[in-house]
């Protein structure tokens, strides 16, 4: 515990640093009617990150890093969000910041045991059962969002970690083969694979394609550590049949796809601009305005087009703070997935946790700038962190708990749990 | 935009460069500490046969004869997947993994048991010693 105090006080500076560096450029270079904004807006992010620190001090643990990285987006995002179209303070978004900020933490508190988890297996498949069902129920084609008041909730990203959570649980148990038929089966390999079935169709259901391949990609991660389980029993034959499976999947997905699907594999943006591709010509032209620095923040005008602060946020940041920023965001979010193979996890429970939430967020984040970029169809997924939504930001806090797990492991057995008595050695019996 | 709001912008952006820059140094520098922390959590334990010492790792050991074993003993008499060392509470277990010569502690048949300190371990004709980890111990 605090093994780097030194280390971790001039993280700390630096984050401030970061932040105050991007307050100072909205302050000479934003787009705002009144200073006083821009104060409040600045108190807010420093108020956020001083406490955060201050806070994760009381929390035992072996590595901080991931925090500082978290406060680090966290007021990037906050600072980002707050001043498209012009410098405001967003207290919406501030709010479902500081509520990712608590989920991380009580993921943390959650995961660190992996003992605890695999104990639980059997809510964990629960709680996806009644998440599946709430979607199903609840949402629709046409509106994927449960309104509560003011807020808006979208059950099926909250399938999301209970996947990661249900893959990782189940790898310990890759020993205990069963003997059907002709076949050695497991009996969990089987449940997952049914799982990630049942939430594709509800995915497809819901018309929610975008998500498809974050949660495919938790599958493949999760799925690729298991066949490697433990590591000797690593086959090329099981690898090469799930990646011919997959393809041959995908090809049969993309000739039977919707209609409106298919117009968007093949649309060309520039010829139908007010049409289906509005939204990434006003990307694409938003980032081409912006330039290496951007046109000032606030001063954009891709604040105007629909969903610019999810969908099409890396344009948007782009524009306004300019590509070389919008890169560095991109970086921090990869910084953040690239930690476990700096400090590796000491467990398969935790490696294939910290393997499938780095997939999801890569993923999501690819489909995101690709889509904003005219590289591949517009999807609408959201960037982790950076994109609005109450739902997905608290999703992102619970993954990003889960890599602080990995990272700050608890080995102990559970206290309810009949604990084996030591047997001494012969030496002792003589 | 004037040339004093694009040397801002750079130097903001340069900020934030600085800051990821720090953090993975961060980041490495708490390498060494959790590898420090694991062998708290570990008991600092190690396996050991003649000339030759292997680390302890992770919560999961795997022994055997495999080119990706953990601990490869490349050795005929040992089975590929012949036995998996876990931790718990600071508490070494090992377990027999479906072994074909068997797994003996001390001169005893087992399928799992917990291992105490200078407990030798017989995996076909190979011997391991668990024993506390010590760079400059030569047996």
């Amino acid at each position: 515990m605090y093994a780097n105090p030194i280390a971790y006080f001039f993280s700390s500076i630096f984050v401030l640093i970061a932040h105050i560096a991007m307050l100072v450029n909205i302050y000479f270079n934003g787009n705002y009617t009144n200073v006083r904004s821009v104060a409040v807006l600045g108190a807010a992010v420093i108020i956020l990150d001083i406490a955060y620190l201050v806070g994760i001090i009381f929390f035992k643990q072996a590595s901080y890093i991931l925090d500082f990285l978290l406060i680090l987006i966290i007021g990037m995002s906050v600072i980002f969000q707050s001043c498209f179209g012009e410098v405001g303070f967003d207290v919406k978004h501030y709010i479902t910041c500081i509520v990712c900020l608590v989920a991380s933490k009580a993921s943390y508190l959650l995961c660190r045991n992996h003992k605890y988890l695999q104990d639980k297996k059997k809510y964990i498949y629960a709680a996806i059962g009644i998440v599946v069902l709430i979607t199903l129920v609840f949402t629709s084609a046409e509106n994927m969002w449960i309104e509560i008041g003011s807020f808006t909730i979208q059950p099926s990203e909250f399938l999301k970690p209970l996947f990661v959570l249900a893959c990782a649980t189940s790898i310990a148990d890759q020993q205990k083969k069963h003997k059907v038929l002709f076949f050695n089966v497991v009996y969990e390999n089987i449940a997952l694979f049914g799982i990630m079935a049942i939430i594709c169709l509800v995915q497809v259901k819901s018309h929610d394609y975008g998500s498809l391949p974050t949660f495919l990609s938790i599958y493949a991660a999760g799925f690729l550590l298991r066949i490697c389980y433990p590591k000797a029993k690593f086959s090329k034959k099981k690898l090469f049949a799930v990646i011919a499976v997959i393809v041959i999947f995908l090809l049969i997905g993309l000739k039977y796809a919707p209609e409106y699907v298919q117009h968007r594999l093949h649309v060309d943006i520039w010829s139908d601009k007010t049409g289906d591709g509005y939204q990434q010509s006003q990307a694409l032209i938003g980032i081409a305005n912006g330039g290496w620095f951007g046109v000032g923040p606030g001063k954009g005008f891709l604040a105007n087009v629909f969903a610019y602060d999810n969908d099409i946020v890396f344009a948007t940041v782009s524009e306004e703070w300019g590509l070389l920023y919008a890169l560095m965001m991109v970086f921090t979010i990869v910084v953040i997935t690239a930690v476990p193979l700096i400090n590796p996890a000491r467990s398969y429970f935790h490696g294939t946790m910290s393997a499938c939430v780095s997939a999801a967020f890569l993923v999501q984040m690819a489909l995101n700038i690709w889509g904003s970029c005219n590289l591949i169809p517009f999807t609408g997924v959201t960037v982790p962190f950076i994109s609005t939504g109450g739902s997905s930001l608290m999703v992102s806090g619970f993954m990003i708990g889960m890599l602080l797990a990995a990272q700050s492991p608890v080995f102990k057995e559970q206290k309810n749990k009949k604990q084996e008595a030591p047997v001494p050695a012969w030496r002792w019996n003589e | 935009m004037n040339s004093l709001n694009l040397i801002l912008c750079a130097v903001s952006a340069a900020a934030l460069d600085i800051c990821i820059f720090v953090l993975i140094i961060t980041a490495y520098r708490e390498k060494k500490s959790s590898k420090k922390n694991w062998h708290e959590v570990s008991h600092d334990m190690e396996l050991a046969e003649q000339g030759k010492i292997y680390e302890l790792g992770c919560d999961e050991v795997l022994i055997g004869r495999h080119a990706s074993a953990d601990v490869r003993l490349p050795d005929l008499s040992v089975s590929r997947y012949h036995a998996m060392m876990t931790v718990s509470d600071g508490v070494w277990t090992i377990k027999d993994i479906g072994s074909k010569s068997g797994l003996f502690v001390n001169g005893e048949l087992i399928r799992e048991k917990v291992l105490s300190e200078n407990d030798i371990i017989k995996l076909g004709n190979r011997r391991l010693i668990f024993r506390k980890r010590s760079d400059k111990r030569v047996r």
